[in-house]
C-alpha cells in the first residue's frame, strides 16, 4: 500500500513533464507520421489518403536520392573527425601544462555563439576576397572558391562545424579523463610507458563510457545540421551540400509541401536510428 | 556497456522526436468570416525592411487613431517567406498585417493565408496602376492591397570609367545602353585597375532581376499554359541568357560567392564597375564616398528592353483576431496617399497609390544630389513601357524556389543548359503535389 502511494506521489512530480513530452513532441511525431500519409491539392482543394505515395515520390525523386547521399557522405566524414579531434584535445588539455587552461577556454568559447552567428562569421572567411584567402594568397598559394565548388562545399562546412562542435564534445571527454585514477596513470607511468602508449592503452578504454555517448550525440546532432547550410550554401552549387534536415526545410517551407516534408522527416528519423544502431552494435562487438 | 547506452539513446530519442515535431501540419480551408475583433489596442505587422522604414507610417497611423498601436516585427528577407509559410500554416494569431510578395499572392490566398477584401476592389481600381491591381487578385477576389512598386536601374562608377577611358551610359532612356557594351565597358574598367569586377547585380540569384535577362531575348518569363503550372525556362531566350549570365562570372566580371544583402557595399566600396539596383540604393549609395551615376537598365543587343516591376503589398492574416484594426492600418498605408507617401520617405521606393506616385517620383531626382539625376524620368519611362510583372501562377512560389538555385548553380559554374533543364524536371516535380 505505501509502495503505491509512493508511486502516485512520483506520478504528480513526474506529471508535467510527462504532459510537456506528450503534447510537444510525442503528438507531433504521430501527427508527422499520419500527415506523411496524405496529400493535399491546392487546384482541387482538400486532403486525400495517399498511402505510401509520398514515399515512393520521395524514393523516385533524384534530389531526394542525392540529399541522402550527401548526408551519408557527410556523416562518415564528420563524425569521426570531430571524435578524434576533441578526443586528441581533451587529452592535451588535462596535461599538466603552461596556459592549458587558456587554451581550453579558447576551443570552448564558440559553444557560446549561435549556429546561425557562427555561419554569419565563417561566410565572411569564406567570401572569395575574405580571411581564408587572404592568408592563402599571403602564403603564396592560390585563391580557393570555397563554398562554391561542389568539391570544397562540404569539408568547408565540415571545418565551420567542427569549429562549433569539438569544443562541446571535449567537455564530456575531458570530464571522462579526468576520472581516470591518478594511480592508474601512475602505475602505467612506473611501467615504462610512452604517452602514446598510455593514452591508447590506458585512457582509451577507460573513457569508453562518455566516447560513446560523444560518439551518438555527435552523429545525431550532425545528421540535424541545418543553419550554416541554409545561410551559407542553401544546399548548393548543385545539391552538394543539400543536406536532409535542409531538405526538409525546404520542402516544408520553401516549396510548401508539407506532406512530402513529413515523409521525409520520417524517413531521416529512420535514418538516424540505423546509424545509431549500427554504432552501437560496432561499440558492443568491441568489448 | 548497457548501462552507458541509456543517455545516448535518450539522446536519440529526444532529436528523432524533435525533428518529427518540426512541421506542424497546414489547412487549406478557407477561413471563416470573422468578427472585426476590439476598437482598441496592438496592431501586429511584419516585414522584411528594417524598423526604421515604418516608423513614419506607423506614427502617423497612430496620430490619426488614437488608441491604436502598431508593434512591427522584421524578418530577414531571407527567412521571410519560409517563416511566414510557418507561422500562417499553424493559424498563428500573433500577425494581424504582413507584407506579401506581389507574385505570392495566388498561393498565398489559395492556401488560405489572406483574408479576403474584395469590398475595396472598386477604391483599388481608381487608386492603382491596372498591373498592381491584377496582380493582388486571385480568382475574381481581391487578397492584399498595394503598397510599393519598384524598377531596376543601372548604377556605374564614374571615377572607374574615366581611369579607363569610357563615356559613361546617359540616362535618357532612347540611348540605353546593351549588356554587350556594358560588358566591354566593365572589361576596360578591370583592366585599368580602376575597379576588381566590372558589372554586378545586387540580387544576383533573384528571378526578380534576372527575369529581364530572358524577356529581353524574347524567352518568356518561364511558366506557360492555361493554368500557369507548365514550365518553359528552356526557351532560346532563356538558354542564351543565362548561357551570358554564367558566363560573366566564369570569366570574373562578376564575382562569385557574394550574395544576400553583401552586394551593395561592393559597388559603394568603388569594387565594381557598373551594378544593377533598385530605387533604394539611390538613397542608400548616397553616404558612399564614390562618385556614381544612374542610367536606364540595359538590354541584349537585338532585343527588347524589359524591366522588372512590383513589390510588396500588404495583406491580413485570417488568423489575426483584431481584423477591424489591421484593416484600418492596411488600407491608411496603401490608400491614403499620405500615409503610402509615409512608407516611402525612409527607404527611397516607388509608392503604388498613383496620387502619391505623382508627388513622389519628382522629387527621386534629388535623393542623393546630382547623382541620382534622370531616375526621375527613367522610373517614369520605365513603368510606362519597359515593365514586365513577374508571372501569375498559383505555383510561383515553388518556380521562385527552384529557379533561384538553378540561377546559383549556373553563377558558380554549372553549364546553363543542363541547369535549365533540371530546373524543367524539378518544377514539374514540386509542381504535381499542386494539381
Amino acid at each position: 500500500m505505501r509502495k503505491r502511494g509512493q508511486g502516485l506521489i512520483a506520478l504528480a512530480f513526474l506529471a508535467p513533464a510527462l504532459l510537456c513530452l506528450a503534447v510537444l513532441r510525442i503528438v507531433p511525431a504521430i501527427s508527422a507520421v499520419v500527415e506523411s500519409f496524405y496529400t493535399e491539392s491546392l487546384l482541387r482543394g482538400g486532403r486525400v489518403f495517399a498511402g505510401l505515395g509520398n514515399y515512393t515520390d520521395l524514393l523516385s525523386n533524384k534530389d531526394f536520392r542525392q540529399s541522402v547521399g550527401v548526408t551519408l557522405l557527410f556523416t562518415v566524414l564528420v563524425n569521426p573527425i570531430q571524435v578524434v579531434v576533441s578526443f586528441l584535445l581533451a587529452v592535451l588539455f588535462t596535461q599538466r601544462a603552461a596556459g592549458s587552461k587558456l587554451w581550453r577556454t579558447l576551443v570552448i568559447l564558440p559553444i557560446a555563439t549561435p549556429p546561425a552567428v557562427s555561419a554569419v562569421i565563417w561566410s565572411v572567411i569564406y567570401r572569395p576576397d575574405g580571411l581564408a584567402n587572404g592568408v592563402l594568397e599571403r602564403l603564396g598559394l592560390p585563391a580557393q572558391p570555397f563554398l562554391t565548388s561542389s568539391g570544397q562545399v562540404l569539408p568547408s562546412l565540415i571545418v565551420l562545424l567542427s569549429w562549433i562542435g569539438v569544443g562541446y564534445w571535449m567537455l564530456f571527454l575531458i570530464a571522462g579523463i579526468q576520472e581516470v585514477p591518478v594511480e592508474v596513470r601512475e602505475a602505467a607511468l612506473l611501467d615504462g610507458a610512452g604517452a602514446w602508449r598510455r593514452m591508447v592503452s590506458v585512457i582509451l578504454p577507460l573513457v569508453r563510457r562518455p566516447l560513446a555517448f560523444v560518439l551518438v550525440a555527435d552523429t545525431v546532432s550532425n545528421l540535424l545540421v541545418f543553419a550554416p547550410v541554409q545561410i551559407l550554401t542553401k544546399g548548393g552549387p548543385n545539391g552538394d551540400s543539400n543536406l536532409l534536415m535542409y531538405d526538409v526545410y525546404t520542402r516544408a517551407y520553401a516549396i510548401g509541401d508539407i506532406h512530402v516534408a513529413q515523409a521525409e522527416v520520417v524517413i531521416l528519423v529512420a535514418l538516424t536510428l540505423a546509424i545509431v544502431a549500427g554504432q552501437f552494435r560496432l561499440l558492443r562487438g568491441d568489448q | 556497456m548497457r548501462r552507458n547506452l541509456l543517455p545516448a539513446a535518450a539522446v536519440v530519442a529526444a532529436a528523432a522526436m524533435l525533428v518529427a515535431g518540426c512541421g506542424s501540419s497546414g489547412s487549406s480551408d478557407q477561413p471563416a468570416a470573422t468578427d472585426s475583433g476590439p476598437a482598441t489596442g496592438t496592431v501586429t505587422f511584419t516585414g522584411t525592411d528594417n524598423a526604421e522604414t515604418y516608423q513614419p507610417v506607423i506614427k502617423a497611423f497612430e496620430a490619426k487613431n488614437p488608441g491604436i498601436k502598431v508593434a512591427y516585427t522584421q524578418i530577414p528577407f531571407d527567412q521571410f517567406n519560409a517563416t511566414m509559410q510557418q507561422r500562417l500554416s499553424a493559424k498563428d494569431a500573433g500577425i494581424d498585417v504582413y507584407t506579401v510578395d506581389e507574385p505570392r499572392v495566388s498561393q498565398l490566398a489559395a492556401k488560405g493565408f489572406l483574408t479576403d477584401l474584395s469590398d475595396l476592389d472598386g477604391q483599388v481600381k481608381t487608386k492603382f496602376s491596372a498591373a498592381a491591381y491584377k496582380t493582388n487578385h486571385f480568382r475574381d477576389k481581391l487578397w492584399s492591397l498595394p503598397m510599393w512598386n519598384s524598377t531596376q536601374f543601372l548604377f556605374y562608377n564614374k571615377t572607374a570609367l574615366a581611369k579607363a577611358k569610357v563615356t559613361p551610359p546617359t540616362a535618357d532612356p532612347q540611348q540605353r545602353w546593351t549588356w554587350e557594351q556594358v560588358e566591354a565597358a566593365g572589361r576596360k574598367a578591370m583592366q585599368s585597375g580602376g575597379t576588381k569586377y566590372g558589372l554586378f547585380m545586387e540580387q544576383p540569384e533573384a528571378y526578380y532581376q534576372l527575369q529581364p535577362l530572358a524577356e529581353s531575348l524574347g524567352g518568356g518569363s518561364g511558366i506557360e499554359g492555361d493554368d500557369a503550372l507548365t514550365p518553359a525556362v528552356e526557351t532560346d531566350g532563356w538558354k542564351k541568357a543565362m548561357q551570358w549570365y554564367g558566363a560573366t562570372f566564369a570569366s570574373g566580371l562578376s564575382p562569385r560567392g557574394i550574395g544576400g544583402f553583401q552586394t551593395g557595399p561592393v559597388f559603394a566600396n568603388g569594387n565594381v564597375a557598373f551594378f544593377v539596383g533598385g530605387p533604394w540604393d539611390l538613397k542608400i549609395f548616397g553616404s558612399s564616398k564614390i562618385d556614381w551615376g544612374v542610367a536606364p537598365l540595359p538590354y541584349f543587343q537585338g532585343g527588347k528592353p524589359v524591366t522588372p516591376t512590383g513589390s510588396w503589398s500588404l495583406g491580413i492574416n485570417p488568423a489575426s483576431k483584431q481584423q477591424g484594426m489591421a484593416r484600418k492600418f492596411l488600407e491608411f498605408a496603401t490608400l491614403d496617399a499620405a500615409g503610402n507617401l509615409a512608407t516611402t520617405s525612409t527607404t527611397t521606393i516607388i509608392p503604388a497609390n498613383l496620387d502619391a506616385q505623382k508627388q513622389y517620383t519628382p522629387k527621386m531626382d534629388a535623393f542623393s544630389g546630382a547623382k541620382t539625376a534622370g531616375a526621375a524620368a527613367i522610373t517614369a519611362y520605365e513603368s510606362e513601357h519597359t515593365a514586365v510583372s513577374r508571372p501569375v501562377s498559383v505555383g510561383y512560389i515553388q518556380f521562385e524556389e527552384v529557379m533561384g538555385k538553378a540561377f546559383a548553380d549556373i553563377r558558380n559554374g554549372t553549364n546553363s543548359d543542363t541547369r535549365l533543364q533540371e530546373a524543367t524536371r524539378q518544377l514539374t516535380d514540386a509542381w504535381k503535389s499542386i494539381r
